[in-house]
């Protein structure tokens, strides 16, 4: 269990620093596609051994914590150094001060004491963290070998002469290592070590490419999560002074209000919401969009962001009953139907993505706000399936975008024509986003019912969860408005990709059936410190006093319905293809029809984006007029 | 699984094109008196489908028949789902699927008839999704629960509780019945704007397969209203009665309206009743 | 058995679009007043639909002309089957009194086939309904011919 450990949190680290140095493309690729099957292997075998906690052996004197505290300082004068050197005094500014307050904080306030409580150690892994290590290990690597194919043609379209390559999956291997650490670390300041770290991976990663755009916006990334840095030293501070440790298994226990500044933790949650891209800090995970596709999958869906949900998570005990717990449910709620809104106005498929993360995140912090048990089973389930699914629908983007050159929704029309098996992969994407019986679904009929007793909360949920479906379901429309007729033709993509695509999502199909399972193996047990178990499974179906949901029965149902309705498109394959009406004057061609004159005449179709009312400019200052009224409730209530 | 449930689940299946069936025809016979006609037989509906079963296989897009099944199949489990007295909030979701799938076999087909329709349908979700799940809450906030079984088990019609909710459910009922002002996607036969909107491109089976799923979807939704009497089965059924003859006269004299009114009226009244409702609750 | 059902099903639900080649509307005011409650065809169960995909019997008025001949095959093409054709009026049965004219192809049995014909300029409502009732009894024919198809397994050109 030690060495697995080690091997989750060292292993990257070693490999990103040998894909840097290698020069030859054919070792990188093998090393990135063992260092991920090790990594997946070393998170599948870990299952048995949780929960768990210890400390390592100390090297040369140093515990965890002493070992940090160099790299930390390299790390925070790195941050100082690219600010400088794109001249951002918004990045510079706190970089400064973090370093100011680090070196306070180490040198004056914990003077070579422990940092942690007595019995404590400084590696700590329970069920959450089980499950945050199989998403970054598992669907990290996933991502990872996809990104292979997609770099090689990235770099083949934009004719670098030079690759980029080692640099990127230097960082992209790094950043696993950084997670894997982050999730296991007991000791705040190593969490916030790997917090900082994550935050560097963002900025190298999203001014990648070096175009004028890229690294405007990876500064904005930057200085953002600098400040939610800044946010999170300064907690820590508050914290020691309170407990005299940061140990987060303590600060978990510590019963609410004895002790434990309420202001400490929401500015820990402050440091959350940057990190998630919560409105109003939203800016910096749109515009990280001009990133080459793996790095939107790894970072800005699945992993990265899901940082700031696992701290609130984490401190949800702390918060339980408090006011500062509502306030974040009500912030929560309102981020995902603000999201929502904004996605529905949206045209760019990377963006409705993002807008779509942004809003799922808004979910599971309002879940982790309403501090209940069916809302944390509701929020981990959320976390989990999210993380598969939207990974799976940014790669096929990605994927999609390498082929047809624009990631415009309305250039997608029509995609089963000219790639049936990715659109038909997309469109099962978006299905398993917003029906039952997959789990995201399941979560947010948990979520929902959870919330029902608040009225502000359910009533923001039940407008996003309306919302929701409209652009889901019009990007999946578009993409098979496609008058087919004629044999399907699978389209050529190299094989590492169709592997990525197919393992995700047969993996959240799996899921999806494995959920009772799940609740029973890694939920409950997950909870049970600080939560009673929410529901019964009897036969797969989850129960509770007020709510029942057929999961088992209905995924069986689900199979059978799809089975019966492809055997029905197979049937349908022998009939008469006709073209679409078009008021009689249609020609062979589908989409034609001739107009005045004997000219023919294309009929064009557009979706509606509703940018009046949903258009990002002017919704967004409005969005962030209120989100910034909330975080200062949030803020000003913990006063 | 009990003898009781499968005899449920049976009665589920089966009611849903029965009574669906029989409600069409009842709406037909009713909309042609109002407009001093006489009007098709009762088991006009039947005879609908059965031709179209028996019509020559057309297909614009082959997914057409994906989406047509997968629409009916949602339809047909949530009415089960409803009749074995399951969670509200569930049969709401999976009834959402039928509904999507719906559109997406819209969009498969380039017609702009099909199109403009498919919009119009995401925009009826829209409108109706939010307020029938606070129509769900409602409901759950009296019962303490969202099990139809609660609902059952309540010793008092939750109409008396719950009349603004009951108004609210009305609207969606108008919507999803696809009666003016609300039928924008797809109308009734001589109400056409688009041609026939979302359904102009399915054609044969699949079209009988739709109108299937539209008479489970019209079994559930007038489950839902019978909810808010389910004391007294007579009281249920007069309920129901009325609120679809109501229905159906305000189809009658109405003309459509286009989706920024409906979504605006929509969503100004059903919220504002819904929290007059609630907070009526609360104070009392 | 369900073949029986079948042919009693479609004389009972006759599904009609309705199509104006060229027509003075006249003979179109009249199909549309068979919708009304004066004449109220909807009791057999006839519905006007907009859409060919839709549709079963198809009512044609007016002459046809050369641009509009394409129109009208597009659309008879659309029908599925099985499907009866109506021609209504003296125009859509011969070109009526504008049959010299340059542009008219004089009747729509010049394009499609044709199984009904109600004469008359315009053609009443009352013999608008007869047609189409005469209509009715072609689906049987029709279904009957079809099973003759089956059975048989000869190819039989349709009438």
């Amino acid at each position: 269990m030690k060495e697995l450990t080690g091997i989750l949190i060292l292993l990257p680290f070693l490999a990103a620093l040998s894909c840097f140095l290698i020069k030859s493309s054919r070792i990188r690729s093998f090393i990135v596609l063992a260092t991920g099957c090790i990594l997946i292997i070393s998170s599948l075998l870990l299952i048995p051994h949780v929960p768990f906690a210890f400390t390592p052996q100390t090297v040369f004197g140093l515990g965890v914590h002493g070992l940090i505290q160099a790299p930390e300082f390299i790390l925070m004068f790195a941050i100082l150094y690219f600010g400088c050197k794109h001249r951002s005094l918004l990045v510079i500014v706190p970089a400064a001060l973090q370093i100011i307050f680090v070196a306070w904080f180490e040198g004056f306030m914990i003077h070579g004491q422990k940092t942690l409580w007595p019995a404590a150690q400084a590696l700590y892994c329970d069920n959450l963290s089980l499950i945050m290590v199989m998403i970054i290990s598992i669907i990290g690597s996933i991502i990872c070998f996809q990104a292979l194919p997609y770099m090689k043609n990235h770099e083949e379209h934009l004719h670098l002469s030079i690759t980029r390559q080692p640099r990127f999956f230097f960082v992209m291997l790094f950043f696993l290592g950084a997670m894997n650490g982050l999730v296991l670390s007991n000791d705040m300041i190593v969490i916030h070590f790997f917090f900082e770290a994550t935050t560097l991976c963002s900025f190298l990663l999203i001014g990648h490419d070096g175009t004028e755009k890229a690294v405007r916006n990876s500064v904005r990334a930057l200085w953002m999560n600098s400040l939610g840095g800044l946010a999170f030293i300064v907690a820590l501070m508050m914290i020691y002074r309170n407990l005299g440790s940061i140990d987060m298994q303590q600060i978990i226990r510590t019963p609410p209000g004895a002790g434990l500044s309420f202001l400490a933790l929401a500015l820990l949650c402050l440091a959350s919401f940057t990190k998630s891209a919560q409105f109003p800090m939203q800016s910096w995970l749109i515009g990280a969009m001009v990133a080459p596709t793996p790095v939107s999958a790894l970072l800005h869906s699945s992993t990265m962001v899901k940082v700031g949900v696992y701290l609130v998570l984490r401190l949800a005990p702390a918060m339980q009953g408090s006011f500062l717990s509502q306030c974040i449910a009500l912030f929560g709620a309102f981020t995902f139907l603000s999201a929502a809104a904004l996605a529905v106005g949206q045209s760019n498929g990377k963006k409705v993505l993002a807008y779509s993360t942004i809003s799922n995140l808004g979910l599971i912090f309002a879940c982790a706000g309403l501090n209940t048990p069916e809302s944390i089973t509701a929020a981990i389930l959320l976390i989990i399936f999210h993380a598969v699914t939207k990974a799976l629908l940014f790669l096929c983007v990605g994927t999609i975008e390498q082929h047809i050159e624009s990631r415009d929704i309305e250039d997608m029309r029509g995609l089963y024509a000219k790639m049936p098996l990715t659109a038909l992969i997309t469109v099962m994407g978006v299905v398993m986003m917003i029906m039952p019986p997959f789990g995201l679904l399941l979560g947010k009929w948990m979520a929902m019912e959870a919330a029902a007793r608040n009225i502000f909360v359910i009533v923001l949920t039940a407008i996003g969860s309306a919302l929701t479906a409209m652009y889901w379901a019009r990007w999946a429309g578009t993409l098979m408005s496609d008058p087919f007729a004629g044999k399907f033709k699978l389209e050529k993509q190299p094989v590492v990709t169709w592997a990525a695509l197919l393992s995700l999502c047969a993996g959240a199909g799996i899921l999806s059936i494995s959920v009772p399972w799940l609740y029973a193996g890694l939920f409950t047990p997950s909870m049970s410190l600080n939560y009673v178990p929410p529901y019964s499974l009897n036969n797969g179906i989850l129960e509770n006093t007020y709510g029942v949901f057929a999961a088992l029965p209905l995924c069986l149902i689900a199979v059978l319905g799809f089975l019966q309705s492809i055997w029905a498109v197979r049937g349908a394959t022998k009939a008469r293809v006709c073209s679409p009406y078009l008021s009689g004057i249609q020609t062979a061609e589908p989409r034609v029809f001739v107009g005045p004159m004997h000219q023919l005449v294309k009929a064009e179709a557009g979706n509606y984006y509703l940018s009046n009312i949903f258009g990002e400019r002017k919704l967004t200052i409005w969005i962030n007029l209120a989100a910034g009224v909330l975080l200062t409730l949030i803020v000003g209530g913990a006063l | 699984m009990t003898t009781n449930q499968g005899m449920l689940i049976l009665a589920g299946l089966v009611a849903g094109p029965l009574l669906g069936g029989l409600i069409a025809g009842l709406d037909r016979i009713l909309t042609a008196r109002f407009q001093s006609r006489i009007g098709p037989p009762l088991f006009q509906p039947f005879y609908d489908v059965i031709k179209l079963f028996g019509k020559e296989k057309v297909v614009v897009n082959v997914w057409q028949a994906f989406c047509a099944n997968a629409y009916l199949t949602a339809a047909s489990i949530s009415v089960v789902l409803f009749f074995l007295r399951s969670d509200l909030l569930l049969i709401l979701f999976i009834q959402a699927v039928g509904a999507v799938f719906l559109v997406v076999g819209a969009f498969s087909s380039t017609s702009p008839y099909s199109q403009a329709g498919a919009h119009r349908e995401l925009l009826q979700i829209l409108c109706y999704e939010p307020l029938l799940i606070f129509v769900i809450v409602g409901i759950y906030l009296q019962t303490g629960s969202f099990k139809i079984e609660s609902v059952y088990a309540w010793n008092h019609p939750l109409l008396l509780k719950l009349p603004f909710m009951f108004v609210v459910l009305s609207f969606v009922l108008t919507i999803k019945l696809r009666k003016s002002p609300f039928d924008l996607s797809t109308s009734h036969h001589a109400h056409q704007e688009l041609v026939k909107g979302l359904l102009t491109d399915y054609s044969g089976s699949f079209l009988a397969l739709t109108e299937i799923a539209h008479w489970y979807e019209t079994v559930l939704v007038l489950g839902f209203c019978s909810l808010f009497w389910a004391t007294n089965p007579a009281g249920a059924i007069l309920l129901v009665g009325l609120t679809y003859f109501l229905e159906i006269w305000i189809d009658n004299v109405s003309a459509r309206m286009n989706w920024r009114w409906m979504i605006g009226y929509g969503w100004a009244m059903g919220m504002s009743l819904s929290l007059v409702n609630l907070v009526w609750l609360y104070a009392r | 058995m369900f073949n029986k059902i079948l042919t009693k099903a479609r004389s009972l639900s006759p599904w009609v679009l309705h199509f104006d080649c060229g027509s003075c509307n006249g003979c179109d005011i009249e199909v549309l007043a068979c919708l009304t409650p004066v004449y109220d065809v909807e009791r057999f169960g006839m519905i006007n639909v907009g859409n060919p995909m839709h549709a079963d019997i198809f009512l044609v008025t007016g002459t046809v002309n050369h641009r509009n001949k394409k129109v009208l095959r597009n659309l008879y093409d659309q029908i599925p089957d099985p499907k009866v054709v109506v021609a209504i009026g003296s125009c859509g049965l011969t070109g009526g009194i504008f049959r010299e004219a340059y542009n008219v192809v004089g009747g729509v049995d010049k394009v499609i086939p044709v199984d009904v014909y109600v004469p008359g300029c315009p053609a009443k409502p009352e013999a608008i309904i007869d047609g189409v009732v005469l209509g009715l009894e072609k689906f049987k024919e029709k279904a009957k011919m079809a099973a003759c198809m089956r059975t048989s397994n000869s190819v039989e050109e349709k009438p």
